[in-house]
């Protein structure tokens, strides 16, 4: 069974969009996560990461997504409780912990453990929806320049590993298969056998990447695909959405301080911030439509 | 069935891990906690605050914060920043805040220091690349001796008298005035026989150098944490006050006095009114009040009047 985070053509425009656009595209609610903490306007880059993981048919990567993000929000939420402090709010005393130290829980420290699940969370979101539907290759291709080695070790990887996947399933089948009298094979025989033949596979790897002559360098240019039809409207909306983010920043709009009491900025401009991300996430989207019905009729 | 032994154990480490648990603040102690912000050895202030009536779950890193903007580090345990001004190396010198409660350096961060009502908190940022420490001051007068917030594991406080008695007389009036119940012994015999008590030691150097506690003021600040030195001149003892890099700043000179508080170890401070001479010791006892002693580290004085120390260069006189 393919991972609901393994690349498959996506659905509507942005099967038409460069590696380079999609991923100015998707990091741009990264950059969001990392510069607000702002839940207006994270909410926003949500409501944008989820407009373009349905329109491009990754709902599961999405779903995916944010339940591990949600069950690693909770972790943050808790270590945060404890570990932080601050706060004025006191919910609960814990009194001297052993090792720990005096613990009181304040509703500040759960918020601000909350924001950065929130933060963690987008930006899980964010590469899951990228890597379910940017071909990986692609992404990999764009890395090439800059770090050669790096990008092959990337690039096999996506291969070997959901292969090991397989032969892990094969192998427990064919345990499965040998009948109730046969003796069990417990985990750790298993994975050695998965190792063993993970390490023949690599080298078989190595001798074919050898015999393809990779120690030569790159190769040319001459296989590079151009880049999607749509690709420039999705990185301007990639780009528009990191400029009025910065600007925002800049002038500082969407303000959240936590400590000692919580204060969230939820003026107009943040507002007005949390509503034009996702509009401009839509933006390539809407736009792209009307082109397709033409180039049908 | 659950034995009765193992429902007795658990019940126990329930109850030892709960002490002190609930929810919400808790209970409040009477008075009021002041916080002051000061930079460069108290010679800028830059925060001045209090908190009415502490809870039980105020500490002093939650009082702090709920009175300046600060930023922390190594889990919101210490304090890294106050308005601004943050701990790092500046031109080769480290830099950091530091933090006393009624006049002690605290040992531990400020998360894990409860806030009573009646504490005098203290925070300060300084160079410390000379002198790492400074256990006590009395910068927070009249603490360490008042113990305002300790209740009943309030330590006695002793004057032992070096030399003149009505000189003693005069500090244990000073003391009275601010609400500091002290008792009296001759200098030397109390040290060797009396109970564990925060000592006042009253007289010239010459005498109270042969006390444990204040001699450690002949090994340097970065072993006392008093930036000031007494040294023997053909003709008796004089006064110079060392900058923070620990090198000498000012030369007080001949009849001069010194208030400072030192620390053995984990013993309760020891507060030194010391002078060259007599008349040193007399004009020291002079400025012994809250006001003169305010943000100072330890205070010179001199014929010329009171010199802080250590002595900040721009610093206020």
């Amino acid at each position: 069974m393919r991972s609901p985070l393994a690349y498959r053509r996506p659905s509507g425009p942005l099967a038409d969009v460069g590696a380079l656009a999609a991923t100015a595209y998707f990091g741009s609610f990264a950059l969001i996560a990392a510069t607000f903490a702002n839940p207006m306007v994270l909410a926003g880059a949500a409501g944008g990461i989820v407009v373009a993981g349905m329109a491009a048919g990754a709902g599961r990567a999405l779903a995916v997504a944010v339940r591990y993000g949600l069950a690693l929000g909770v972790v943050f939420v808790a270590v945060n409780a404890i570990a932080s402090q601050r706060g004025e709010t006191i919910l609960l005393r814990l009194g001297e912990v052993p090792v720990l130290g005096r613990i009181d829980v304040s509703a500040e420290a759960i918020c601000e453990g909350a924001i950065l699940a929130g933060r963690v969370l987008i930006v899980m979101m964010a590469c899951a929806v990228l890597s379910a539907t940017v071909d990986p290759d692609r992404l990999l291709r764009l890395l090439r320049p800059v770090a050669r080695r790096s990008a092959l070790t990337a690039s096999l990887i996506t291969r070997l590993v959901p292969l090991a996947a397989r032969d892990y399933a094969r192998l427990s089948e064919a345990v499965a298969l040998r009948g109730p009298a046969a003796a069990p094979v417990g985990r750790p025989a298993m994975v050695r056998r998965l190792v063993a033949g993970s390490l023949d596979r690599a080298v078989d790897v190595a001798a074919t990447l050898e015999l393809r002559g990779y120690a030569r360098g790159a190769p040319g240019r001459s296989g590079a695909r151009p880049p999607g039809r749509h690709s420039a409207s999705f990185a301007a909306a990639g780009l528009a959405i990191c400029a009025i983010a910065l600007l925002a920043a800049l002038r500082g709009v969407g303000g959240t301080e936590v400590y000692p009491g919580v204060r969230i900025d939820a003026g107009a401009a943040t507002l007005a911030l949390a509503v034009a991300i996702p509009l401009l996430a839509a933006a390539p989207l809407l736009l792209a439509r009307p082109a397709r019905r033409e180039a049908r009729a | 069935m659950i034995p009765a032994r193992l429902l007795a154990a658990v019940a126990t480490v329930f109850a030892v891990v709960t002490a002190g648990c609930g929810f919400g603040p808790g209970d409040s102690s009477e008075g009021e906690a002041t916080i002051r912000v000061t930079r460069d050895y108290g010679s800028q202030s830059m925060v001045e605050a209090s908190v009415s009536d502490p809870t039980e779950s105020d500490t002093v890193i939650r009082g702090l914060d709920s009175e300046a903007d600060i930023t922390t580090r190594y889990g919101g345990g210490f304090v890294q920043s106050i308005e601004g001004l943050a701990g790092g190396i500046e031109g080769g010198r480290s830099f950091d805040w530091f933090f006393y409660v009624n006049g002690i350096e605290s040992p531990i961060g400020a998360a894990d220091v409860p806030l009573h009502g009646g504490d005098r908190i203290w925070w300060d940022y300084h160079d410390w690349s000379d002198v790492m420490r400074v256990p006590a001051v009395v910068g927070s007068w009249p603490e360490p001796l008042a113990q305002l917030s300790a209740g009943e594991d309030r330590v006695p406080v002793r004057v032992e008298c070096a030399d003149r008695e009505s000189t003693c007389d005069d500090v244990l009036e000073q003391l009275a005035t601010e609400g500091v119940a002290a008792g009296v012994k001759d200098f030397g015999r109390a040290q060797q026989t009396g109970p564990e008590a925060m000592r006042v030691l009253v007289g010239t150097w010459a005498r109270l150098r042969a006390d444990g506690a204040a001699a450690q003021m002949e090994r340097g600040p970065a072993q006392s944490g008093v930036f000031a030195s007494f040294k023997h001149t053909g003709s008796g003892w004089s006064l110079t006050v060392l900058g923070p890099d620990a090198e000498p700043a000012a030369r007080v000179g001949r009849h001069a006095g010194l208030i400072a508080a030192v620390r053995e170890g984990e013993e309760p401070p020891t507060v030194l009114i010391a002078g060259t001479d007599e008349a040193g010791v007399e004009s020291a006892v002079e400025v012994l009040e809250p006001a003169e002693l305010r943000d100072r580290y330890a205070l010179a004085v001199g014929p010329d009047g009171a010199v802080p120390a250590p002595l900040v260069e721009g610093g206020s006189p």
